[in-house]
This record gives structure tokens, C-alpha cells and sequence, in this order.
């Protein structure tokens, strides 16, 4: 399937458009993608955050203003902006600064790849998921940075613990993966997701589709528990660790460099979840006409953000050596478990 | 049309979104420096030291650890792509035995690693701290 600047080129009647022609449908469609994103991540996202967190907990939550409190989401993205932004006396300058746009730049850029549905995807390189865990990865820059930068020992903790969780959880994260480019022969993420369309097996009517978290549900679940600890949600928090460590890295930040920050966070959890639509349910696929893909794209997404807001409530954080151990002794040995198990299944299959 | 053109200008579009918010903010927000506010924060408490000292960061060893997996990462991934191919082309045992071997090595590796105590966290009993 053509990506959606491609589509809109062939419509107007262009086989191949003039560069200037490229440029302004890539802008058009990336400002699209990028203000979806932004209104699920930085308005629904906290929003969603607050009242499922309030549900788990036997609370209410904000109600007062707007459809049960959507717009004080709104008003506290203007409150915080609008507040003193305090540099503190050890700050390492310009680092202090540059940090808190790293992480939400790292977490859009993999957007920019990700097959959405209803013909809606910017680009489609051939490796495509390659493209999309190297640029998630910048973000530990970004925290390393700020957490250096601001001259606090929290934060300086902080950000060490980040580190060593996110290279910790990245390894078994993209070695499962892996297991999955096995099963469908490419990198090209609309590739991947066209791999899963078929029909798994039918049970009493109910076809089951082909998704990859059907077919081996042992990946998924490797998966889900990794993106969580690459992302740093509970029970893998330990980078900011309120109870612990303040705040971790963002302990100095205030106004805007907390908004960025917090944003960047909150598009962490829904690129991880779009990741694992795309790898392991379907992409946008469901029932119903295609255009409707863009809404079971949502739906998905949504679970996994539900998920993760249920681990939060449910599960204890981990303790730091804890952490280490799960990573290196625990996940890796299993990903690599599933990734050669995978090669001899798909080995015996195709001969 | 260039697939990374596309990427290209997203990346531009995505780059001007923290750009604008910070130069939106800049027109909002009150700038009332204070000395009690710049403070680096401790609790409340008086801060005591600076931060740039000697640190044990517990992984260095981890961190060498993680640059060998994730250079095999790389390796894997084109494997994985002709695996399928490879397999009808080439036959089951020359298609795996070579990644298996390859893997082999790494886990014997991560064995290693285990046995050595690199991926333990040290408690702060067993360390030296240096301020």
C-alpha cells in the first residue's frame, strides 16, 4: 500500500511530483501525524492517566471542568507554561536546556514510520522497525543529559538509573523483535502488518487472524513486559521513582522543561504501543471497511496505555538490583529462548 | 518520492514542536530570580557538596556488556530478513547452524558475565564511595 503523501501525489495526478510538490504533502501529512499524537499524548494521555489510576484506586478524580474534567488537562498545560522557569545554581548550560527537547523529539520521529491506518503513514522505509527502535533510543541521551546538566545528586541518580535500565531492557526488546522480522521476512513496517492479515485457525465461527500475538503469544508478552521497562513505567520506574528519588532526572525541571519532559514520557508509552500494534495485533486491521483502520488503530493503542496504567496500579516497583537481574538474567535469556525456538519452527515449516 | 525526504521533513516538523512551546513559554513566564530559589534541591535541607564527584555508577561493565549484544543485534537483523529464503534455498542446517553458533558464542559470553558478578548490583557495603 501506498504511503499517504505517495497517495495524495497519484490523486492530484502526479506520478512522480516535483520536490517542492514532495516537501509541502510530507509537511501537510507529518502535521497531521504529529497533532494526533500530541492531542492523545499531552490531553487524552494524562487525562486517561488520572481517571484510570483514580478507578484503581476507589477515587473520582478531576470532574469539575469540561466532560469530566478533560479540559483542566488543558489548563494545566497553560498553567505550567506560564510558570517561572527556575535554573538552578549548578545547572551545566546550554545542556540544561537542549535535554527536555531531546526526549519528545525521539519519541515522534518514530511516528513518522508507523502504518496508522486509512492510508494513513508519512513514510515507509524498507527497514522501517530498525529505523523506529534507533530513534526511541535517543532518548537516553536526553535523560542522561538532563540529569547530568542540572547539577542535583537526584537528578544525577536519576538519570544513571535510566541508563542502566534502558540499555538493561533494549537489548531483549529488539532481539524479540527479531523474532518476529522471522516470521514475516521484512523490516517494512506496512510489510509486517500485511503479513498478519490472513486467518490463523476458525473456532465455532470465529476466525481467529493471523496477528503475530496470536501465533506466539510468548513473544507478546515478552515484549510488553520489556517496552515496559524500556519506556521506565511502573513497575520499572525506577529512573524517576517518586518515593525514592524525588523525581529523578526531572527533579530541577520546572514550566515548559517539565511539560517537555512529561510529554516526552507520555509519547514513550504510545510509540511503545503503537510498536506493539504493529508487530504483534494487526496494525490498524479489524472488522469493518479499511478506512475504519484508523480507529482500531486507536483502540489498540489504548489498550496497551491501559495496560500500562493497570501495571502501575497493581504491580510494586522493583528494586534497583532487582531491576538489573530481570534484564540481564531473566528477559535476554528468554529472548534469545524465543528468537532460536522461532528460527527452528520457521526452519522446519519452510522445508 | 524518497522515503527519507519524508522522514526528513517529519523530522524538521516534530523538531519545531519543543522549539515553539519554549518560545511560547518564554512570552508567558515571570523571571523573579532569588537565591533561595535557585538552590539546588535537597529536601529542604542546606545542600551539602556538589554533584560533579567521584561516583560509582555500578555498570560500566554493563555498559561494555550491552555494546557487544547491541552490535549483534545489528548482525542479526539481516538474517532474519533472508532467513525464510535461505532456508528454501540453502536447507535447514546451513541456514541456522552458523546463527546458532554466533548466539552460542554470546551466551557463553553472558555466562561469563553471570559467573563474574559483572551484572550484580553492588550493595553500598562493598563499596568505596569517594567524595
Amino acid at each position: 500500500m501506498a504511503t499517504a503523501p505517495v497517495a495524495i501525489a497519484e490523486w492530484l495526478g502526479y506520478a512522480t511530483p516535483p520536490l517542492w510538490l514532495e516537501i509541502v504533502l510530507d509537511a501537510v501529512i507529518a502535521g497531521v501525524v504529529v497533532t494526533i499524537m500530541l492531542t492523545t499524548s499531552a490531553l487524552a494521555g494524562p487525562w486517561a492517566k488520572r481517571k484510570i489510576t483514580a478507578m484503581f484506586t476507589d477515587r473520582i478524580a478531576i470532574n469539575r471542568n469540561g466532560p469530566g474534567g478533560i479540559t483542566t488537562i488543558a489548563a494545566d498545560a497553560v498553567r505550567l507554561m506560564s510558570k517561572e522557569l527556575i535554573i538552578p545554581d549548578g545547572a551545566d548550560r546550554p545542556a540544561f536546556d537542549i535535554a527536555p527537547a531531546i526526549l519528545p523529539l525521539s519519541a515522534l520521529l518514530g511516528f513518522a514510520v508507523i502504518p496508522m491506518g486509512s492510508g494513513l503513514q508519512l513514510a515507509d522505509p524498507e527497514i522501517g522497525l530498525v529505523y523506529v527502535f534507533a530513534v526511541s533510543s535517543i532518548a537516553s541521551v536526553g535523560m542522561v543529559v538532563g540529569g547530568y546538566a542540572s547539577g542535583s545528586k537526584y537528578s544525577l541518580l536519576g538519570s544513571m538509573r535510566s541508563v542502566a535500565e534502558s540499555i538493561a531492557y533494549e537489548i531483549p526488546l529488539v532481539v524479540t523483535a527479531a523474532s518476529i522480522v522471522l516470521l514475516a521476512g521484512t523490516l517494512r513496517l506496512s510489510d509486517i502488518v500485511a503479513a498478519q492479515q490472513g486467518t490463523l485457525f476458525t473456532v465455532a465461527g470465529v476466525s481467529i487472524p493471523a496477528w503475530y500475538g496470536f501465533l506466539n503469544p510468548f513473544a507478546l508478552a515478552l515484549f510488553l513486559v520489556t517496552s515496559l521497562g524500556e519506556v521506565g513505567r511502573n513497575p520499572f520506574d525506577i529512573g524517576e521513582a517518586g518515593t525514592e528519588l524525588v523525581g529523578g532526572y526531572i527533579t530541577e525541571y520546572s514550566s515548559i522543561y517539565f511539560v517537555l519532559f512529561f510529554l516526552g514520557e507520555f509519547l514513550h508509552i504510545f510509540l511503545s504501543g503503537a510498536v506493539i500494534t504493529t508487530l504483534f495485533l494487526g496494525g490498524p486491521a479489524g472488522p469493518g471497511p479499511a478506512w475504519l483502520g484508523i480507529v482500531w488503530f486507536g483502540v489498540k493503542i489504548w489498550a496497551v496505555f491501559l495496560f500500562t496504567q493497570w501495571c502501575r496500579a497493581a504491580i510494586p516497583r522493583v528494586r534497583v538490583d532487582q531491576m538489573l537481574e530481570i534484564g540481564w538474567k531473566g528477559l535476554l535469556v528468554l529472548s534469545f529462548a524465543n528468537l532460536v525456538l522461532t528460527a527452528i519452527i520457521v526452519g522446519v515449516i519452510h522445508t | 518520492m524518497n522515503q527519507w525526504i519524508a522522514v526528513g521533513v517529519f523530522a524538521v516538523v516534530a523538531a519545531s514542536i519543543p522549539a515553539v512551546m519554549m518560545n511560547t513559554s518564554r512570552l508567558l513566564r515571570p523571571s523573579v530570580p532569588e537565591k533561595g530559589k535557585e538552590t539546588v534541591y535537597e529536601s529542604g535541607e542546606v545542600p551539602t557538596g556538589g554533584t560533579r564527584l567521584n561516583f560509582n555508577i555500578q555498570y560500566y561493565m554493563v555498559a561494555l556488556l550491552f555494546v557487544v549484544f547491541d552490535i549483534e543485534t545489528v548482525l542479526i537483523f539481516p538474517w532474519t530478513v533472508i532467513y525464510q529464503d535461505a532456508v528454501g534455498a540453502a536447507g535447514l542446517g546451513s541456514a541456522l547452524a552458523p546463527m546458532l553458533v554466533f548466539i552460542a558464542v554470546l551466551v557463553i559470553g553472558l555466562g561469563w558475565a553471570w559467573r563474574t558478578g559483572v551484572i550484580r548490583w553492588v550493595s553500598s557495603a562493598d563499596t568505596e564511595f569517594n567524595t
